[in-house]
């Protein structure tokens, strides 16, 4: 496996960079073009909801990549948060019409269902939360 | 780089990557869409919860005075997202 992994400062504004790290890991690696979208959408709705949602935590998130021949593997670490495990997040109501849909929970239900498995750590001693992702290549 | 432009002929076409860090530049766009209208996607290369929001807000807001927005040529990922967020219920898409 060959893997890159890089810190983005902690703002929204980081993801232009972001998305510059993942088309040039998806093209060294030629990513087919749903797993590359996917990865994209992924990355953007972690980070934001730990840029939003994890205040007073470090200046940084990392960002890690990895793959093998069939599947690719991502990784956000964010340093002195309290936790939040998006497992827990209520489910959003898909079938709901207009009138009686809320907006919100939107960004981790895409990323539930988009990905094979979603793995969260949290180490107390260093206020750390991992989470882990692993996606499928298409074939 | 995200681009909305209301065309004269009533459609609305949207342009490039709509991620959270185009929403606050896109809001203004979309709150001045007042009448039903058709959203061109054909040149909207990707979009993620943060721009669905903003279009769920949109189409909310114009149901309630009797409007609505339809929604033409999704590419296939686009189309997948808007599947997976059950907005097939809150969009005509043709």
């Amino acid at each position: 496996m060959a893997g890159a992994r890089r810190e983005f400062p902690r703002k929204i504004e980081s993801l232009s960079e972001i998305f510059a790290f993942l088309e040039e890991f998806a093209d060294e690696h030629e990513f087919d073009a749903r797993t590359v979208f996917c990865i994209n959408l992924v990355v953007e709705e972690l980070f934001t909801n730990m840029v939003r949602h994890n205040l007073g935590g470090a200046d940084t998130v990392t960002l890690g990549l990895d793959h093998d021949d069939e599947q690719v593997f991502l990784e956000l670490i964010d340093i002195d948060v309290e936790p939040f495990d998006p497992s827990t997040v209520e489910p959003v109501p898909v079938d709901a019409g207009v009138d009686s849909r809320r907006p919100g929970g939107l960004g981790v239900h895409l990323v539930r269902t988009m990905v094979d498995d979603l793995k969260y750590d949290y180490l107390v001693e260093d206020r750390c939360m991992r989470i882990s992702v692993r996606k499928t290549l298409e074939q | 780089m995200f681009e909305i432009k209301h065309d004269t002929d009533g459609i609305v076409t949207l342009h490039g990557r709509f991620d959270a860090s185009q929403i606050d530049a896109a809001r203004a766009a979309f709150e001045s869409i007042t009448r039903s209208c058709t959203m061109d996607f054909g040149d909207l290369t990707y979009v993620s919860s943060a721009g669905l929001g903003l279009l769920f807000a949109t189409q909310k807001r114009l149901v309630d005075r009797g409007e609505a927005i339809t929604l033409t040529n999704l590419n296939p990922h686009i189309r997948e997202i808007f599947s997976i967020a059950g907005f097939d219920n809150i969009f005509e898409i043709k």
